[in-house]
């Protein structure tokens, strides 16, 4: 008994070492276990955002622009994520990007072709406002004298009065429809009896003298 | 009997399907032919005003009517009826038409057309052409040298219309173009 009590303080020792040593390994074991479960963690988080993220833009339900997209692609890419269902998004998030870059450039073209077309109508409707002009008087005349005056004046413009003269009466995929082609003599007498002119002129083609050789109009 | 009855309607209906297959234009190009069809409808009401009214010099209407042959078909006919004989239709070539019309016995002339439209609308036909029926209203007044209305009446007539496409050469360009030409012109009802 006395030997128990005298070893008591030894035996209480050991057991606080042992206590401090076995808690302090598994504080230590603890410790890393929760770091990387923290990083399961955060790296499952990335998985599941990423595949939100590319699924979201094949959808194209993100309000992202295609600079933006290409941006989070880029990042996703970076993080390496190696799940087959994220590559397979990566690989058609790619796809979609190329094409809708494609699409957006196809649209800008055609919408600068627009402009320019525009642009062209409005210098060229300009440029023919005074044929137009002078048409649309021969057409308001009160007189037969005062329109047949007008011709004549008007037909001094033209390189004869067999000039040429083609209606455009609707436009398709390029290609003009025109009435029966009639000549500037035969047109500028119908506007006469017609009292109206409806057309706008199309193109006007000169021969060297700068008269005209040919009229171009289109029914408005 | 039942079997030339059966035998008719097949063939109708074949034809009539034959005629849809055949009518490729799309709608805006075929309202562009309608509207250019009907054009040249109210381009002859004009013509006709025109040549009729005594206002108009011997020359100018003799130019009109040149421009007014130029809308039909080559042997057509204009019917005229008067409320004298309503039954009595009497038909005549293009250019005799217009000229009886610029000789009319009446010191003024007013002729006014209404009511354009299509009774029925332009079918294309086997051989590519696309014809058509145009139904007009025309007024005719005429007036004597005190300027009193002595003779008026309304009639209804029928215009058979003729569309073709066709192409031409024009400054080393193939031009496409709908050629319009009107056919006979008949006399439906005549009324005052």
């Amino acid at each position: 008994m006395s030997l128990l009590v005298k070893n008591a303080s030894k035996i209480l020792m050991i057991i606080i070492a042992t206590t401090i040593l076995t808690g302090g390994f598994t504080s230590c074991k603890s410790k890393k276990k929760i770091a990387r479960e923290k990083a399961a963690a955060e790296y499952e988080l990335k998985v599941k955002q990423a595949k939100s993220d590319l699924t979201a833009m094949l959808n194209g339900t993100t309000k992202w622009s295609l600079d933006e997209q290409d941006s989070r692609l880029n990042a996703i890419k970076s993080y390496n994520i190696d799940d087959p269902e994220v590559m397979d998004l990566i690989s058609k998030v790619e796809a979609k990007i190329s094409m809708d870059r494609a699409e957006a450039e196809r649209l800008a073209e055609e919408e600068r072709l627009k402009r320019e077309e525009a642009e062209r109508k409005l210098k060229d409707a300009s440029k023919y406002q005074e044929i137009n002009n002078q048409l649309a008087a021969i057409s308001t005349s009160t007189t037969i004298d005062a329109a047949n005056k007008k011709i004549m004046l008007s037909m001094d413009q033209f390189a004869s009065p067999d000039v040429p003269v083609l209606i455009i009466i609707s436009q398709y995929g390029g290609v003009n429809d025109y009435d029966r082609p009639t000549t500037i003599s035969k047109f500028l007498n119908y506007l006469k009896d017609k009292q109206q002119y409806k057309y706008n002129v199309e193109s006007v083609k000169r021969d060297s003298l700068g008269k005209i050789t040919e009229l171009e109009l289109i029914k408005k | 009997m039942k079997i030339s009855y059966l035998w008719i309607a097949v063939l109708l209906v074949s034809f009539s399907l034959s005629a849809t297959s055949q009518d490729e234009l799309s709608p805006e190009r075929k309202q562009a032919v309608d509207s250019l069809a009907l054009e040249k409808v109210r381009d002859l009401s004009k013509y006709i005003s025109i040549i009729g009214s005594k206002e108009t010099p011997w020359s100018e209407a003799n130019r009109v009517i040149d421009r007014a042959e130029e809308l039909f078909m080559p042997d057509s006919e204009i019917g005229v009826s008067s409320l004298n004989n309503p039954e009595n239709i009497s038909y005549y070539s293009v250019r005799k038409y217009f000229e009886r019309l610029m000789r009319l016995n009446y010191k003024k002339v007013e002729i006014e057309w209404y009511n354009i439209e299509y009774m029925s609308n332009l079918q294309k036909q086997p051989d590519g052409t696309f014809v058509g029926v145009i139904t007009i209203f025309q007024k005719f007044k005429g007036y004597d040298a005190e300027g009193r209305l002595v003779y008026q009446d309304t009639t209804k007539k029928d215009i058979t219309v003729f569309v073709k496409r066709k192409e031409t050469q024009i400054g080393g360009r193939l031009i496409g173009f709908w050629d319009v030409l009107l056919g006979d012109m008949r006399v439906k009802e005549t009324s005052k």
